[in-house]
């Protein structure tokens, strides 16, 4: 059997293996978002600011990403 | 973080109560109602001050909700419209100094939407009033259009998602408060009077966020309920 301090240790292990990958696809999200609004910023200045509502929107579901990775990487530290 | 966990049998069923939770979600909905309360009880037709500033929170509903769902909008509003004013004051409200005050089981009083039990609350009666106002508007054509393969996966794809759909909505708005009270709490170890000020202000930016983000999920989840199929 696998005694509890080890248990412990790897599941801050996971912990810290989450949210790495979880904000790995956050960031890609955050940047695409970002781009987006450079893009369209730049070919029509006038829309920049229906554009960066949008941004905003989009920018908070893709950082959820990440922070449905720290929930679990919070529930995997209370192990 | 941690809550005042308040044990007790209702109808020899052990039910644990959130406290501090409950406490800070009565007064959020108390600065709602008192909000709604002054802001009309003396209507004009010329606009005072607080009538003026509760006019545009009321365009800015009706203009999202005009621009999302094409029929029958704006009976919307009353649910749309209350999720969002009290959203908004439940995150805002983790930016006041309560935390001061110190509760038993080292609870504290912090915005009530870092407790996954109300935003799961809340994401259940977004889930409830969708699918009611979908049977209203489709009757039984709600689930299943035509008795088709392709009709028969996408019933169970909808079924599917009137699990996600609430899951997600809950944690997105419980994991965003919550990793802000962290953010906050280890800004305020690492160097106590300078770096938590801009975590607080970016804070208040993502309550507004945040609150916006459920209404127009919200808003989208009805819009895709009540839409005419083709």
């Amino acid at each position: 059997m696998v005694d509890t301090a080890t248990v412990s240790q790897m599941a801050h292990l996971g912990a810290g293996i989450a949210i790495g990958f979880g904000a790995v696809g956050a960031g890609l999200g955050i940047g695409f978002a970002t781009k987006g609004l450079m893009d369209a910023v730049s070919r029509q200045p006038e829309v920049a600011g229906k554009a960066f509502g949008f941004f905003l929107l989009g920018a908070a579901l893709s950082e959820a990403c990440a922070l449905y990775a720290f929930v679990i990487a919070f529930m995997l530290l209370g192990k | 973080m941690e809550h005042w966990i308040y044990n007790t049998n209702i109808l020899s069923h052990a039910v644990s109560l959130n406290l501090d939770t409950i406490f800070t979600m009565w007064f959020a909905m108390a600065v709602v109602v008192i909000f709604a309360l002054l802001a009309t009880h003396n209507l004009s037709l010329v606009p005072g001050k607080l009538q003026a500033i509760a006019e545009s929170i009321m365009k800015f509903f009706y203009g999202t909700l005009d621009t999302m769902i094409e029929t029958e909008n704006r009976k919307h509003v009353p649910l749309v419209a209350s999720l969002f004013l009290f959203i908004v004051t439940a995150n805002l409200m983790g930016q006041l100094p309560l935390r001061l005050i110190h509760l038993k089981h080292g609870g504290e009083l912090a915005s009530p939407t870092n407790d996954i039990n109300l935003t799961a609350a809340m994401a259940v009666i977004v889930l409830i009033y969708y699918v009611t106002m979908g049977i209203k508007a489709k009757g039984k054509n709600f689930l299943i259009h035509d008795f088709s393969f392709t009709g028969i996966v996408m019933a169970l794809v909808e079924v599917l998602e009137m699990f996600t759909r609430p899951l997600s909505l809950a944690i997105r708005l419980f994991a965003n408060i919550f990793a802000g009270e962290i953010l906050v709490s280890i800004a305020l170890g690492a160097m106590a009077y300078f770096l938590p000020l801009p975590i607080m202000l970016f804070e208040i930016l993502v309550a507004f966020i945040q609150a916006t983000v459920f209404m127009m999920l919200t808003i989208a989840y009805i819009g895709s309920a009540v839409k005419e199929e083709h």
